[in-house]
């Protein structure tokens, strides 16, 4: 017996019984979901040349992300690069003004500042869903560049507690100035804590200056790799009572 | 319940093992597996009407690997060799040992090379098809199949034991 054989032998001889019990109602329900929103979408005209990734999300603007095999690439929602003399990418979004202070992170890419900002989004059929966050990049002369959208597809912008998160499409395959793992979270957050396993990840945070209900946060690359999946997230009050 | 939903369901119940079976040896980790296969049996279900008379088996194992192959996010880190298997065979010390060497010989490949290795030993998938469903050139295929094999061998060189071997 070669190692091939051996190793066919050992995929097949720990292949449990007990698998496939999973809740088809659920998962109907959430090709229900997908199926809504795809076709909310085409409905609504929207095609620009990037990519929804995470559910319809998180919209890639870098680049194209993955998409699932016959799927044609959609977007919920448009992004801009603000700023009266700002440069748009001929394959990016129309332009649109960013809704408050551009927040600066501190996280450096060369010359290069990680910004997160609000811009105006229209989603079909969520008439609740007005602003979305945008993960960009502000070069020194004071461009921004836009490189993920993060917003709602259903339901109300401003509803309490945590909203989308954003990451980075692969942990694999990370580019040179990777978006850290970002979201928003509505209400008196003072302190976010995600986690991996059973390792704490604080998050860093500020309060939007258009609305101080609405809390950013992101974790610092250093602390949470870009595009490594969060296995839970909480917030806290000041008072330490968790939200 | 419409007939299409019916097909799915009973497709759901036919299906959803081996794929998560699959699946958990590409992520090494029950929780990650069972996302992954309910994350493509959605999708399979909002595209049911397009893939239902086609081959929606193929569509959704699809689906999954390049899911599992484009958010895997750190190395094969949980094959518990401490738990009783699932199924009682004559010897379960055979399971045992056999999970520990997978344990061991996934741990050391990357996730393309493992999901190679799950397409062409667990489904027997030709290197065309498997170079058409990971969206790679049966060249790759080739080389990065004869690379984890050469992982695996040498694992199987550095363990005393043999795994699934004849007793």
């Amino acid at each position: 017996m070669n190692e091939t054989d051996r190793l066919r032998a050992a995929i097949r001889a720990t292949e449990p019984e007990g698998w496939g019990q999973f809740d088809v109602e659920a998962i109907m329900r959430e090709g229900r979901r997908l199926r809504y929103r795809r076709r909310a979408v085409a409905g609504a005209g929207v095609m620009l040349s990037v990519a929804v990734a995470a559910v319809g999300v998180l919209v890639v603007l870098r680049q194209p992300g993955p998409v699932e095999p016959g799927v044609p690439p959609v977007v919920t929602a448009t992004a801009t690069t603000p700023g009266a003399g700002s440069t748009v990418d001929p394959t990016g979004p129309p332009e649109k003004p960013a809704l408050g202070e551009v927040l600066g992170t501190g996280i450096w890419y060369g010359g290069d500042e990680r910004v997160f900002y609000f811009v105006p989004v229209e989603v079909p059929r969520a008439a609740g869903v007005t602003i979305g966050l945008v993960a960009g990049r502000r070069s020194p002369d004071g461009r921004l560049t836009a490189d993920f959208l993060l917003n709602d597809f259903e339901g109300s912008d401003r509803r309490p507690g945590f909203h989308q998160i954003g990451y980075e499409p692969s942990a694999v395959v990370v580019p040179a100035d990777p978006v850290p793992t970002f979201g928003y979270f509505v209400g008196p957050a003072a302190r976010i804590v995600g986690s991996v396993g059973k390792r704490p990840v604080a998050a860093q945070l500020s309060r939007w200056s258009e609305d101080s209900d609405v809390v950013i946060f992101w974790f610092h690359p250093k602390s949470l790799p870009p595009g490594q999946r969060l296995d839970g997230i909480l917030a806290w009050d000041a008072q330490d009572r968790q939200l | 319940m419409a007939r299409g939903d019916a097909e799915f369901v009973e497709f759901v119940h036919a299906a959803s093992g081996r794929l998560a079976h699959a699946a958990y040896l590409m992520t090494g980790d029950h929780h990650q597996a069972e996302d992954a296969t309910q994350t493509a049996l959605a999708r399979t279900y909002a595209s049911w009407s397009r893939v239902r008379r086609d081959d929606p088996y193929a569509y959704t194992r699809r689906v999954m690997v390049n899911y599992i192959v484009d958010n895997w996010r750190r190395p094969i880190r949980e094959y518990p060799t401490d738990e009783i298997p699932h199924r009682h065979r004559d010897d379960v010390a055979d399971e045992v040992t056999a999970r520990r060497w997978l344990q061991i010989a996934l741990g050391t490949l990357t996730a393309r090379e493992r999901a190679i290795v799950v397409l062409r030993y667990l489904f027997d998938l030709p290197e065309l098809q498997v170079a058409r469903e990971l969206e790679v050139s049966v060249g790759t295929v080739k080389s990065t199949s004869s690379r984890a094999l050469g992982k695996l061998r040498q694992t199987l060189v550095e363990l005393p034991s043999t795994p699934g071997g004849q007793r």
